[in-house]
């Protein structure tokens, strides 16, 4: 369990009324770096707590709604008025799920759709990022602009020539099409370039005069003290790629070469609208990034609010 | 070293300690990738506007044709509307994310990391699945929204076919799956709001209204401009959701049907890939002239220190 | 009845397939190509039908060891996209599914290979004709299919309905559609489903229009017969006895007659083996014929072929496979299974036999007046529009009159740019 979690859940079963909270000991021992470690103890802002909890309640909703549904039986799903909890728990939706799509080759292809593109990215993008900010080359400039132009079209205009590429390349219908042009990225090469602009000289300029090469430096200095940024490029990219869709679905034309969202909008058309089958899927294809998120939220979310400032 | 970044580069090459061959190692696989995978299929795109494509390749030259029978077509007008009241409905958003992010820096507040995580849940969710799971949410006939409703009195409708809900139900889902995002964002830039001018506010009589208006959202107004210059262009591109909450046949589609969903139809569905290429363009032009104006505009409301 | 069946099929065949000159080439049923192993990939639709499909790919291997055979299941909705990207970019499956309003532009650019070994004097001449583009044969006919009115027992006997008569009318049909109509429940008598093949073609044809005519020239749109057989269904949602096509679109037809919403449903043949493995419905279904319209009761008959990628690696065995896909034994399979009405002559029977709670002849009787699925060279350019402008008439924001006037003057545009 994270930390974060961990003091989360603390704070929540502290969460008593105020009388009582006022005599409680603080439960952290170690002050925090968030304001609100700072900041002594008070009563619970109520009106505050009720109306998060109202949204928080909109936000899950549909989560234990798709859940529930998941182990309905067909007949239950389309009941008026609805059962809530599922009368009686079906386990046959997963089955369906298995025998109407390859699923491991999906869920296959998904992980390493995600892995090879955000390895792809992290390396040539701290790279190339770390080039833009730090070495002078003729041209420089010049070849800047135009990856800051890629970043102002729409991904859309690349599609039709891309598929064309990949198509000339034989690469259609296999990993090595679903990956390839996603692992090259203006984007990345700015974020990292922004970051590594924002680090100290000092150091990389000690290393070149004991004599590393610009290699040496950006590997053994610069690299280390990049970690904030490559964490964010790597969350900001394994998101992307599990949940992509446009190209995966344009790329991919057999059941064992597509990754699970392509596989999901599949399943509209093999099932219709048999929620209960459907929401198993649904279920089945996000499990696993809401798993990773739930084990490393707070890289999650410290890489997206990172990206918001430099980005 | 007393030097601006900026300065250092130009001495150093004037050193002359390093050779560009090292530049060609860092960035020469990007931007080979860059230019066979994004440069490249520019150019080819504007080439392929120009053209019609054969059933099963090929390609004839039809100069500006596909523009011409675009800029005549009023589907494309109707998709022009639909894509930008969209994009109005989904900054909606941004407001509400300033909100929960505001209440949830409320000093001394418990749980905060729980509320942070049930908002992001739907941000590390595929949206093929969001669509899946709120197309039962709000079905007609079966879905839990209509069996509310109908429980306070108030009859439902079939949110997602009825051309005048279709395009807001699918635009709430969006709000509803972009919100984390930006709470996140929201919350890092309020946290470095220095306490001391909460402070000095509250000091000068200032209310949480008033000084949630006058102080919190003029200090956050860099990153609203960013989240909003982002979720424009984002908004702009939406395909996703419509593809799967709308889809064929639905007496809705023609009123939210949105720029890339035509491209999408008729580059891949009706193999009109010229006609494709030409919407991709006009698309470009609109996204380009619209982030041109937004950072013409910042000026006068966004505040950097 | 079900006892006069083969016969009255015998004539239908006969009628529908006059005097077949045989050809004497009989199918090369030799061993695999010399190669070593091979795989097939072959390519299909329907998920109902894939445990049957699962069963032929594997008895072709018995007597070609060195040969597998990969199916890919692809939702019809996405099928044609998929398969035109994919045979375009070199991916295709080796064989593949092909339908009646695709083969000829399929046919027609290259893209499947002939085949010159067929032995076509098992198949209807119906079929094989419907597969043959400019006097070559590409596809082997697999199966054919017809339509009935699927009816849920249970809904007609709570609402004291007898039960539809062999020889019932459109009048009927909408009194029927009435009675079992019951808004209090949530129950819709009937579901004018937005379906061409299920719905609006076969009461054009009962109307005594041709949605296209045989040669491919003309459409019968615009015409007040073909209004006649639009308005049977827009008529129906008017009144409320059929769900509205918004709501159609939330929770598709199919479902709301499986799960007990609609009491009756235009559906193939293909639907018997669905509803078979149904529990929710398997016993409280069955199927009649279509009611008759001012011209009769004709249905439309369409059937799937096996076809070979021209682009495909392993073109002699591809082609191999395919005749057998199609072949008796392949045809026996698929009729004990009782996923299709098999399309070589004298294994249909075994279909009607699979599933005796149904009243399947009605599938098979209906031959006698079957109408072809309409197709021309290039049918997704008139029915994108014919889908597009009868999604407004179905909801309203169109009158039917309209749209069809509208249809008469689009779809005759495209059928004449064909020509050019």
């Amino acid at each position: 369990m994270s930390e974060a979690l961990r003091e989360a859940l603390t704070d929540t079963a502290s969460a008593r009324p105020a009388a009582t909270a006022a005599t409680r000991p603080a439960t952290r021992t170690a002050p925090r770096t968030a304001p609100a470690a700072t900041t002594p103890r008070r009563r619970q802002p109520w009106v505050v707590h009720a109306l998060l909890a109202a949204g928080a309640v909109v936000m899950v909703f549909p989560f234990a709604w798709q859940l529930l549904t998941a182990f309905k039986t067909f007949q239950a799903s389309v009941q008026v008025p609805p059962s809530i909890l599922p009368d009686p728990w079906v386990f046959t939706n997963f089955g369906e799920v298995f025998a109407s799509m390859p699923f491991g080759s999906m869920f296959l292809n998904s992980v390493l759709l995600t892995v090879l593109r955000t390895a792809g990215q992290v390396v040539l993008c701290t790279m190339a990022g770390y080039a833009f900010a730090r070495l002078s080359f003729p041209g420089r400039n010049v070849i800047f602009v135009a990856f800051l132009s890629v970043l102002m079209v729409p991904t859309q205009l690349y599609l039709l020539p891309q598929y064309e590429i990949v198509q000339a390349l034989g690469w259609l219908d296999s990993l090595p099409g679903l990956v390839m042009p996603g692992i090259f990225s203006a984007f990345g090469t700015f974020l990292m370039r922004q970051f590594f602009m924002s680090l100290p000289a000092e150091l990389e300029e000690a290393a070149r005069l004991d004599g590393a090469n610009p290699w040496q430096a950006f590997s053994r200095v610069m690299v280390p003290l990049a970690r904030p940024g490559i964490v964010a490029l790597t969350v900001f990219t394994v998101l992307w790629s599990w949940n992509d869709l446009l190209w995966p679905l344009v790329v991919t034309t057999s059941p064992e070469k597509m990754p699970l969202s392509v596989g999901l909008a599949q399943m509209v058309g093999l099932h219709g609208t048999d929620f209960p089958v459907l929401m198993a899927g649904a279920l089945l294809a996000t499990l696993p990034m809401l798993v990773t998120f739930m084990v490393l939220q707070r890289q999650f979310i410290q890489g997206i609010a990172f990206t918001g400032s430099k980005g | 070293m007393s030097a601006a970044p900026g300065a250092v580069v130009p001495r150093r090459r004037s050193g002359a300690q390093q050779s560009p061959w090292w530049a060609l190692l860092f960035v020469g696989p990007t931007a080979l990738g860059l230019a066979v995978f994004y440069l490249w299929p520019t150019v080819r795109t504007l080439y392929l506007s120009f053209t019609e494509a054969g059933m099963f390749g090929g390609y004839t030259w039809v100069g500006l044709d596909n523009y011409a029978a675009l800029l005549a077509d009023p589907e494309l007008l109707t998709a022009l509307r639909n894509t930008f009241v969209y994009t109005v409905i989904v900054l909606v958003g941004i407001p509400v994310a300033v909100v929960v992010a505001t209440l949830l820096n409320t000093p001394g507040l418990r749980g905060r990391g729980v509320y942070r995580v049930l908002y992001f849940l739907p941000v590390v969710t595929m949206p093929a699945a969001i669509a899946l799971v709120w197309r039962m949410l709000y079905n007609g006939d079966y879905g839990v929204l209509n069996q509310a409703l109908g429980a306070v009195g108030i009859s439902g409708r079939s949110w997602l076919t009825d051309p005048a809900t279709a395009l807001v139900a699918v635009a709430v889902v969006a709000i509803w799956a972009g919100l984390g995002t930006s709470i996140v964002i929201f919350l890092a830039g309020l946290q470095g709001i220095p306490a001391s001018v909460m402070e000095a506010a509250k000091l000068d009589g200032a209310g949480p209204v008033r000084t949630f208006r006058s102080v919190t959202v003029p200090l956050l107004s860099p990153s609203i401009f960013f989240v909003s210059v982002v979720g424009i262009i984002g908004a702009l591109q939406v395909f996703d959701l419509v593809y799967m909450m709308v889809g064929r046949n639905n007496p809705a589609l023609p009123d939210t049907k949105t720029v890339v969903y035509l491209f999408y139809e008729a580059g891949f569905l009706d193999n009109h890939r010229g006609s494709a290429a030409a919407i991709a363009f006009v698309l470009l032009v609109i996204i380009l002239g619209l982030t041109v104006l937004q950072f013409r505009l910042q000026k006068r409301w966004v505040h950097y220190e | 009845m079900r006892h006069s069946a083969p016969r009255r099929y015998a004539a239908a065949v006969l009628a529908l397939a006059p005097a077949l000159a045989l050809t004497a080439c009989a199918g090369d049923d030799g061993t695999a190509a010399a190669d070593g192993p091979v795989t097939l990939t072959y390519g299909i639709w329907d998920k109902n039908q894939e445990p049957a499909m699962r069963q032929i790919a594997d008895a072709f291997t018995e007597t070609h060891p060195d040969v597998t055979v990969e199916i890919e299941l692809t939702p019809f909705a996405d099928y044609w996209t998929k398969l035109r990207t994919a045979v375009s970019g070199g991916t295709g499956p080796d064989v593949f599914w092909m339908n009646g309003p695709n083969i000829q532009a399929y046919a027609s650019n290259g893209a499947l290979e002939p085949l010159a070994d067929l032995d076509t004097s098992g198949y209807p001449q119906g079929l094989v004709d419907l597969y043959t583009v400019d006097g070559t044969v590409y596809g082997a006919p697999k199966d054919f299919d017809t339509i009935g009115v699927w009816y849920n027992k249970d809904l007609f006997d709570a609402a004291g309905v007898e039960y539809p008569a062999d020889d019932w009318t459109w009048d009927d049909y909408v009194e029927t559609a009435e009675r079992l109509t019951d808004p209090d429940k949530g129950v819709w008598g009937s579901a004018a489903a937005l379906n061409d093949q299920q719905n609006y073609y076969d009461t054009i044809a009962q109307a005594g229009a041709e949605v296209i005519s045989s040669d491919g020239t003309t459409t019968g749109y615009g015409t007040p017969e073909a209004l006649t057989g639009l308005e049977f269904w827009t008529d129906q949602i008017a009144a409320g006895l059929s769900p509205t096509q918004e709501q159609m679109t939330d929770t598709s037809p199919e479902t709301l007659f499986t799960s007990g919403k609609v009491a009756m449903y235009w559906s193939g043949s293909w639907s018997a083996v669905a509803y078979d493995s149904n529990e929710a419905v398997a016993e409280s279904v069955d199927v009649a014929p279509l009611p008759a319209g001012p011209e009769g009761n004709q249905s439309v008959i369409h059937g799937v072929g096996n076809v070979v990628n021209a682009g495909g690696e392993h073109k002699d065995v591809a082609a191999q496979f395919a005749a057998f896909a199609s072949s008796e034994e392949a045809a026996t399979i698929q009729a004990e299974a009782g996923a299709v009405i098999p399309a070589y002559t004298g294994t249909q029977q075994a279909w009607v036999d699979a599933m005796p709670q149904y009243h399947l002849d009605v599938f098979i009787d209906a031959l006698e007046t079957a109408v072809p699925y309409p197709a021309s060279r290039n049918t997704s350019a008139w029915t994108s529009v014919q889908d597009e402008v009868l999604t407004q008439v179905w909801s309203g924001n169109l009158e039917p009159a309209e749209g069809n006037a509208q249809l008469g003057e689009q779809v005759q545009a495209a059928l004449d740019a064909e020509q050019e």
